[in-house]
Formats: structure tokens, C-alpha cells, sequence
């Protein structure tokens, strides 16, 4: 199965900023995001796997060995016109996450919080560079790359991750999925990934990404991680 | 003269019968009169190089057809198919395609498998009879090093390496068209450019900038346009006629070796012969070339025309006791974070040593290169005397290394120099010769130009060399310091090679050692040093380093960079007129303001002032963090910010304690918190215990993933006033209410308030908890409240 583990040869001190609700408040010490940035790429170990499967449009089919019929809206109306799909698991390990928690213990109650939002950013950018390997190689086919969606968001429902991590074969990387359906280690991500043929998506008007703003589920994580005011509880 | 490559192979074989799913190389043998006739449809359309049908022949690719066993017969057959169509005029390239797989640390393949896979292949192509090996289609400069490596074992015919590159002009894997021209000529490459991905239009500008960083002849193969799926087939759009209006730009660019890739056809290859036979005769000129080393993403130039760039020496573990230990123990923690403070504090190039007595240092070096490599984006300096550890680390390194170092001494010479050839790396060169260290500037540059000389015999070029100039301690020779400046003006007049070096040896013995060595570093670079090897930590060196380099002007910007770092620091001690707010509301300033370490001086100066407890925490501490709370709700601060207070505001209260141990701080009540059952995230659970505390509460927080049953047997241990309750995910939300429920069967008196991403207010007042909070401070206003009434 192909896999990539990226570079992270920084973490966006801007994304880490955005991440910790901090877009509004240009006064807020440089120095401890900073900090925090420096740690996320001292602490992450960035791999990711995925695994292509053609796509049955009109039957909302992923065509795996046992194929897993889609159900949910959104992601169904995500894929329309897609071919085939990438599905991809992404880690950046454990050691960022522990560090979050001892740093809670030694009461630095910001570098922490920082620390979990430079972490959101590394995984994010780990996922970036896994679907740049894979719009690389889907180009050589006339195929494009939508944008990424993760169980759990919009009316894709979470319990389907297990099946999700099993098609991207995230066990070889080290990831798990709990009875309640998360994710071990935490800073991970699965997801789907549309291909389209080239001249389609570009004409296409509803291949959207999923942004929290057209998602009917008002209380979720990624609603929640983009709204400026939030504590992330 | 203009080479003219073939076109599409992939295109033609589908067009010729190919079944999806069938290995395209197994028909050279098993149709091999269709892959002749495709061959001189190119041939005959004007190609004077045509690629064997082997972009896939290599084991890992045949593999996947269970053919792992056929790499020689596959592609021996390939050149006798390909050969058989190009007559006498028309020469034959062998085909060298990616394995597929990432090379380590990017993946799970070795770098010695891959070259081992590569060369399995390039020598069966070269011993069938190619005349040229093209290696392309390759998103990752480290594949390529070693396909390149392995063909310059295993063949003396001319090697042409393409890599592909993305609409960003970057390599997958982030190489740009400039680092990977001065990485892969260094290396030894005979012909470099670009293929596939992109269209003409696009691979115009990186063949541009290939042109300006080397030196050896370029080869671009563009799609045919950006490739369209139309019912079930891949298009490129391009047509024959487009595609050729772009060869005359492409020519002007400096490609002397033109093709098609991917949509490409005969036609395509005929219009593209036709436009190349009616250019007149053009010589594309290029720039001198000069000193670069580079990393997987970057280059950094060095010589007299570009800005001086400090080599960092603290990944060395002689005389670091704790550093040795570590790396001794394989853990490459500390290793990691003095590279990424070095690069902040302004190194431009890291040293790496690891001579750790009593390790495998080859292996260690090779980890630490590994590691390096994907954390930094500078270029690495290999500083060793051991050929192992040298090979080891230059073969890791996806990039152009400096060897530190050389010396003139013949061991060395014969055993560095190959190695620095074979790798493509940049040598440090130490004019000190088997009879000892020459004392006077004109003996250390005779030295040099001998070892100049043996080094250009080796294969070396003059730019990829650098100097060092020798440092001595003027301790025991007064003239020591000012043979090394004249040395510097020397190589710069006489040898045109950069200069390097360490310069610390020259305090030895003295003291304030960083002030001779500061004042020493900018007397340097005005005699011509490009690249001090330092402490970059060291303050006063950067200071001076700052303003020398804004001195020199070798660096446009480091002017503007020089007063952005100095403009906002007072440069005295700064008097004001204005009055001193009172120490009560300095306290509750630092704590808005979160200045975690500012606020114990002021809580000291309050208890000596004395001021109670009592005083400083209600109109001080809580003051504050009431206002932060308010601040907070009305949006004009951030959760981190509320948090920075709540963490000054509990070195407030430790300083209390501190000085007056006897102080007891009245508790407003006991809160216990979980995060139920099934639920593995505790980042709003801790913040919330975090904000408790800082509030007067006495917290007790079970965790995460804590079951009804420890929650009940918790609070009748505890009797808490108020049990806080979090759950993240829709999973795990039924938690709560089982959990609500199992408290008020055991009787639990206190309050529940219920928290976490999914959650809701009604949600919340379904499950019987007795309110909501959607944030930690609203959790702490809420309990309050609660507790108030």
C-alpha cells in the first residue's frame, strides 16, 4: 500500500494561530506560539497511507473487496461525478499529544492549549502533503483531486470510521479506532477523498468542500475550532 | 545540435491493443513487433533518441505483475525492440521510471534497496546496448540520488535525469527547480530537466531557472496540456501544432533535448522536428558558476557575491558531556532542538558531528541525517574524520552536503575526495599539509592551490571547494589573528574559492572570549569570510554579526533586518514623569496582561507593603481575572489569553504562599471533573480544571474515559459541591446521561454542569444535568452562580 511520511520542515505559525482562536488578536505573545510551533515539529512523527478504489456514483458504492455503500447526503452529493476515491489516514503519533497533557499537569495551561492547536496544524499539513502525492500520481490519469472530508462531518456519520480505517489500511501506521469510535493517537485524521476527472471537477459547481458554514451540525469539533470564541471543550 | 526525443509510449501501446491492467513492459517480448512499430512511427516522425518501453522494468514495478524475476529479460528485450527501429542514426535511451515507493525517511524503502532496484535495472539496459539512460518521471530528489548513483556504477553512458514537478513548481516532495539543478550536476548528472505533470507552458519557467543554476545541457518533455478524463479515457487536450509553438521558448530557455510525454503522438514529435529545423543556431547563455550547497528544498550560495551565511556548530558532542550521552543512547532529542535554535538564533548551514566515542558513528550519522533532513530546510556540513561515517551521511543526505573537512594530509585526500566526487558534496579544504600547520599567509595559500590542484584531479570543480583560512590564538603569537585576515584577502585575490571557518581557536587562553571572538568575526568578513563556523547562540556574537554583515553590504535587506531587530529595544534605561499606578492595580494589570513572570516581584512588594492575602487576591487577582472573564465574553480576548492570566494569577498565589506559608486560601467549593466514559479527549476537561483552580475552587479531576461508576464512588468519596461533566463526540454523549442518572441514583446532592463539543443546552437539561456550559469561563461563572445560590 503506498505510503508517505512528510516533511515538517516547519508548522505554520498561522494556522496555529488560527487553530487556537487567536485570528483576532494580533498582541498575543509571537513568542510562546512560537514555542509551540518549534515543539509540534520537534514532537510529531507525520505518516500516511491510502489506499484508490473505484467509486460507483450511481450506486454511492466504494468498489473495496467488500464494497461499503455510502449513505449519508453530504458525502454523496461530495462525490458526484467522482471515479474513483482515495482513502487516507494520517498520524502525526502519540508524543504530541502526551506532551499536551504533562504540560497541563506543570500547569502551563497556554503552551499546552498552543501546543494542541500546532498540533491540529501539523496533522493538517501532513494531510496536505499526502493529497499532494496523490493528486501527483491521480494527474496521470486525467484525474483531479477534490477536497478532503473526515467521518463525522456534515451527515457523514462517525461510526463509520472503523470501515474508513480499514480501507486506508491505517493499521500499518500505527492507528486504531476506539469502541466509540475515535482515533488513537488523537492527531490523526482519516478521510475521503473524491477524484475527479479533470475536466469535470473544474465545471462542477456543487464540488464543494464541506465547510462548517453549509453543515447543518452546529455543535461540532470543526464548527467549534473555527469559531473565534471557543474553548474547544 | 537539438536532440529530439520520442513521445508518449503509454498512449500508443493502449492505442496498440494494451488492456488496462496488463503489464506494458511484457510486451516486449511477448509483442514485440508492436513496440518496433511504435518505435518507428517516432523515428520516422523525426525523433533522434527513442526510449526503450522499460519506464516500469524495474523489479518493485514488475512486481505487481508477478515478473519481480524478468527485469533483465524484460528490458533486454525493450533495447533489442527499440534498436530494431532506430537504424543507425537514431539513438536509444534507457528508460529508467520511479519503484513507486518513498525512500527513507519518506517511507519505508532503504535508500541501498532503491539503489539496488535501480541498478539491477540500468544494468541490464546498459549490457543490451543503450546509449543514453534517462531516469524520469521521478517527485523526489532522493530517488533520484540514488537511480543516479546507481547508474553512474553501472553504466559510462551519458545519464539524463528528469524530474517531474507540480503546478507550484516544486517537486511532491518539495524540490525546486534550482535546488535540484545544483544537486543533481554536482552529482554528476550529464543532462537534467524536466517531465510529465505539466504542459509545456508550465515547465517553461523551470527550465529557465535550471538553465541559470548549472551548466550541463537541459532536457524537458512536457505533456501534451493538462490530461482530461472524457468518458472513461484520459485526454491531453494539446494539440501537435500548439505543442510546437512552444519549442521555440523552450529552445530560448537553453532545452537542447526535446520531447513529449504523457498525449504526446508521432504528430506531435513531427511538428516539434519541424520547428526545430527552422530556429536558427542558438547558444543559450549560462551563468558562471558558483558555490551552493543545498537541501531537499532550499539552496544557500556562498562566496563573495552573496551574503555571508553562519555555519552552526553546536550539534558536536565533544566536550558536551549531556550531548554525548544522548546521542550515545540513540536519542537525537536534543540533537533536533539545537538545530531548530540554531536556525532561529540565525545559522544559515548546521555542522553534524557525532563523534561520540565507543558508537557506531557511520550509523549514528546516518540517523542524525535522516532526522536533520526532514525537520530543517538548511543544508547540512558533515563533520568528520572517518570515511564511514562520511559515506553514511552523505548517502542519507537528499541534498548537496559540505564535507567538514579536508586537509592536504594524503590520507585524508584519498580517502574524502572520492567520496565528495561520488556524492556530489562541497569540501572544506584545510590547507595543512603532512609536515603540520603552515604559519604565514603565503604558505597556507601555497598549500591551498596544491590542494586545489589534487582536488580538481579527483574530479572536483573549482566552486566546490571551500577554503579555511586557519584560526590560531593570538594568546602565544601576537601576528596570529592578522596572518589569518591576510590569508582570507589571499584566497579571495588568488583562488576565488569561498572561505570558511571556526573562530574561536583564536581566544583561546584570554578572557571574554566572546568579545575577542565578535570583534574578530567582523574583521573576518570584511577580509572575505562567507561563512563562520559559531555559536549562533552566543548574544554579543549576534549583535556583532548583524551589524557586520549590514556593514559588508553583501546582503541588500540585512540593513532592513538589522533595524527591525534593534528599532524597538531601548538602547538606555528608559525614565518616565508619569505616576506609578498603585501596587494593587500593577498586580491586577500583570494578570490581564498575563505576565507570568512579572507578577511575583509585585506580589512581593504588596506583602512587604502589607497588604493581606485577602486584599491582594479580592481587589487584585480575582479583580483581574473577572475583567479577563468579562473580556472574554465579550469577545475582546481569546481563550489562550484567559488562560495566560489564570496560569500569572497562579504564580500570584504561589508567591503568596511563598512568603507567608502559614496563609490557608479559603476554597469556594469542591468541583470534580471527568471526561465520561469511552471518551479519550481531556483538552476542554483540563481547561476547565485549569480555570477552577485558578478561581478558588479545589478541583479533582479524574481523567478521561472514567466510567459512571468511578464518577459515583468519586463523589460520595469527595462530596463535591459540583461535578463537571465532558464529552466530545455524538459516541460518547449517551455517557452523559447515564452517568447524571447513576448520580442521582446514588444520591448525589451537589450540582451537575455538562460540557464539550457536541453538546447542546437542551441536550443538557435532557439528560437532568443542571446547566450547560459551552466554554471554561462560562463553566466557572455558572458554578459560581450555582454555588451562590
Amino acid at each position: 500500500m503506498p505510503t508517505y511520511y512528510p516533511s515538517l520542515t516547519t508548522v505554520s505559525l498561522d494556522k496555529t494561530r488560527h487553530y487556537a482562536s487567536l485570528d483576532h488578536t494580533g498582541d498575543f505573545s509571537t513568542t510562546l506560539l512560537t514555542e509551540a510551533c518549534t515543539q509540534a515539529q520537534l514532537l510529531s512523527i507525520p505518516k500516511g497511507v491510502w489506499q484508490l478504489y473505484a467509486y460507483d456514483q450511481d450506486a454511492h458504492t466504494i468498489l473495496a473487496n467488500e464494497p461499503v455503500v455510502l449513505t449519508a447526503d453530504s458525502i454523496i452529493r461530495h462525490l458526484v461525478g467522482a471515479v474513483e476515491v482515495a482513502i487516507m489516514a494520517v498520524t502525526i503519533g502519540l508524543h504530541l499529544e502526551q506532551e499536551v497533557s504533562n504540560l497541563f499537569l506543570k500547569n502551563q495551561y497556554t503552551l499546552g492549549l498552543l501546543l494542541d492547536a500546532a498540533g491540529t496544524t501539523a496533522v493538517e499539513m501532513s494531510c496536505d502533503a499526502v493529497c499532494s502525492v496523490i493528486a501527483q500520481q491521480a494527474a496521470q490519469g486525467g484525474l483531479a483531486l477534490g477536497s478532503r472530508v473526515s467521518p463525522g462531518y456534515g451527515d457523514w456519520p462517525i461510526e463509520i470510521q472503523f470501515e474508513v480505517l480499514e480501507l486506508a489500511a491505517g493499521a500499518s501506521i500505527g492507528l486504531s479506532v476506539t469502541d466509540t469510535k475515535m482515533l488513537v493517537p488523537r492527531k490523526s485524521v482519516t478521510a475521503i477523498v473524491g477524484l475527479y476527472p479533470y475536466h469535470h471537477r473544474i465545471s462542477l459547481t456543487n464540488q464543494q468542500a464541506l465547510s462548517s458554514d453549509k453543515c447543518d451540525q452546529t455543535s461540532c469539533q470543526a464548527r467549534k475550532e473555527t469559531n473565534k470564541n471557543d474553548p474547544g471543550i | 545540435m537539438i536532440q529530439v526525443f520520442d513521445g508518449a509510449m503509454g498512449t500508443m501501446l493502449h492505442q496498440a491493443g494494451l488492456k488496462p491492467g496488463q503489464c506494458p513492459e511484457l510486451w516486449n517480448i511477448e509483442e514485440p513487433a508492436k513496440i518496433t512499430a511504435i518505435h518507428r512511427q517516432y523515428v520516422t516522425a523525426g525523433a533522434t533518441i527513442i526510449e526503450t518501453n522499460t519506464f516500469g522494468a524495474n523489479r518493485i514495478k514488475l512486481s505487481h505483475y508477478g515478473l519481480e524475476s524478468k527485469v533483465a529479460a524484460v528490458n533486454t528485450a525493450a533495447v533489442t525492440t527499440a534498436r530494431e527501429a532506430a537504424g543507425i542514426q537514431t539513438k536509444v535511451a534507457g528508460s529508467v521510471g520511479p519503484t513507486g515507493k518513498f525512500i527513507a525517511p519518506l517511507g519505508d524503502l532503504s535508500f541501498d534497496s532503491a539503489y539496488e532496484v535501480f541498478y539491477e535495472q540500468i544494468s541490464a539496459l546498459d549490457q543490451a546496448g543503450i546509449d543514453y539512460i534517462i531516469i524520469e518521471t521521478i517527485i523526489d530528489i532522493q530517488e533520484m540520488r540514488a537511480a543516479l548513483l546507481a547508474a553512474k556504477a553501472a553504466t559510462r553512458k551519458p545519464i539524463i535525469c528528469q524530474l517531474s514537478f507540480q503546478a507550484d513548481g516544486r517537486t511532491v516532495t518539495g524540490t525546486d527547480p534550482r535546488t535540484a539543478a545544483i544537486t543533481l550536476e554536482s552529482l554528476g548528472a550529464n543532462v537534467i530537466g524536466a517531465n510529465c505533470s505539466l504542459g509545456p507552458a508550465q515547465l517553461l519557467p523551470v527550465i529557465e531557472t535550471l538553465a541559470q543554476n548549472c551548466s550541463i545541457p537541459l532536457s524537458v518533455q512536457p505533456n501534451a496540456g493538462m490530461p482530461q478524463l472524457v468518458d472513461g479515457q484520459t485526454i491531453f487536450p494539446m494539440t501537435a501544432a500548439e505543442m510546437a509553438n512552444w519549442i521555440p521558448r523552450l529552445v530560448a530557455a537553453g532545452a537542447t533535448y526535446i520531447g513529449g510525454c504523457c498525449g504526446t503522438t508521432p504528430a506531435h514529435i513531427k511538428a516539434i522536428r519541424q520547428t526545430i529545423d527552422s530556429l536558427p543556431q542558438q547558444n543559450v547563455p549560462r551563468n558562471p558558476a558558483f558555490t551552493a550547497l543545498t537541501s531537499r528544498i532550499r539552496t544557500v550560495s556562498i562566496g563573495a557575491q552573496f551574503a555571508p551565511v553562519i555555519i552552526g556548530e553546536r550539534i558536536n558532542p565533544t566536550g558536551r558531556k549531556s550531548l554525548a550521552a544522548d546521542i550515545k543512547a540513540g536519542n537525537f532529542n536534543t540533537v533536533k532542538k539545537e538545530a531548530l535554535a540554531q536556525i532561529k538564533a540565525g545559522a544559515g548551514i548546521l555542522d553534524v558531528n557525532m563523534g561520540v566515542p565507543g558508537i557506531n558513528q557511520a550509523i549514528t550519522m546516518k540517523q542524525a541525517i535522516e532526522d536533520l533532513s526532514t525537520l530543517v530546510d538548511v543544508p547540512l556540513a558533515i563533520d568528520t574524520t572517518d570515511p564511514a561515517t562520511l559515506e553514511a551521511g552523505l548517502k542519507a543526505y537528499p541534498g548537496r552536503a559540505l564535507i567538514n573537512s579536508v586537509t592536504a594530509e594524503t590520507e585524508r585526500l584519498e580517502t574524502f575526495l572520492p567520496l565528495a566526487k561520488k556524492y556530489g558534496a562541497a569540501v572544506l579544504c584545510l590547507p595543512i599539509a603532512d609536515n603540520g600547520v603552515p604559519l604565514t599567509a603565503i604558505d597556507r595559500v601555497a598549500v591551498a592551490k596544491k590542494l586545489v590542484a589534487l582536488a580538481q584531479e579527483y574530479g572536483l570543480r573549482r566552486h566546490d571547494l571551500l577554503l579555511d583560512a586557519l584560526v590560531m590564538t593570538v594568546a602565544t603569537d601576537a601576528t596570529a589573528a592578522a596572518e589569518t585576515l591576510l590569508t582570507l584577502k589571499l584566497y579571495r585575490e588568488q583562488l576565488g574559492c569561498p572561505a570558511v571557518m571556526g573562530l574561536s581557536n583564536v581566544s583561546f587562553g584570554l578572557p571574554r572570549r566572546d568579545l575577542m571572538n565578535a570583534a574578530f568575526c567582523a574583521m573576518a568578513v570584511d577580509a572575505g569570510l562567507d561563512a563562520p563556523i559559531l555559536n549562533p547562540f552566543d548574544p554579543l556574537m549576534q549583535d556583532v554579526w548583524s551589524a557586520a554583515v549590514a556593514l559588508s553590504g553583501r546582503n541588500p535587506q540585512a540593513v532592513v533586518e538589522y533595524s527591525k531587530k534593534y528599532v524597538d529595544m531601548p538602547a538606555l534605561p528608559q525614565t518616565t514623569s508619569t505616576a506609578t499606578p498603585d501596587i494593587l492595580s500593577q498586580i491586577r494589570q500583570s494578570v490581564i496582561n498575563g505576565e507570568t513572570t512579572g507578577v511575583a516581584p509585585l506580589v512581593r512588594q504588596a506583602l512587604t507593603e502589607n497588604l493581606t492575602p485577602l486584599v491582594i487576591t479580592d481587589q487584585a487577582l480575582t479583580a483581574a481575572m473577572n475583567e479577563v472573564g468579562q473580556a472574554f465574553g465579550q469577545g475582546r480576548c481569546f481563550l489562550p489569553q484567559v488562560l495566560l492570566s489564570a496560569e500569572t494569577m497562579r504564580t500570584a498565589f504561589n508567591t503568596i504562599k511563598e512568603v507567608l506559608p502559614a496563609h490557608q486560601v479559603q476554597s469556594l467549593g469542591t468541583v470534580l471533573l471527568a471526561t465520561v466514559k469511552g471518551d479519550i479527549h481531556d483538552l476542554g476537561k483540563n481547561i476547565v480544571a485549569a480555570l477552577m483552580e485558578n478561581n478558588g475552587f479545589t478541583v479533582i479531576d479524574l481523567g478521561k474515559d472514567v466510567a459512571p461508576e468511578t464518577i459515583v464512588a468519586a463523589a460520595q468519596k469527595h462530596q463535591p459541591q459540583i461535578i463537571g461533566l465532558c464529552a466530545l463526540m455524538t459516541t460518547t454523549l449517551p455517557q452523559i446521561d447515564s452517568t447524571i442518572a447513576a448520580l442521582k441514583i446514588a444520591g448525589f446532592a451537589g450540582k451537575t454542569i455538562v460540557g464539550g463539543a457536541v453538546l447542546t443546552d437542551s441536550y443538557a437539561r435532557q439528560s437532568g444535568a443542571d446547566a450547560y456550559a459551552d466554554n471554561g469561563v462560562t463553566a466557572v461563572n455558572i458554578a459560581k452562580q450555582l454555588l451562590g445560590s
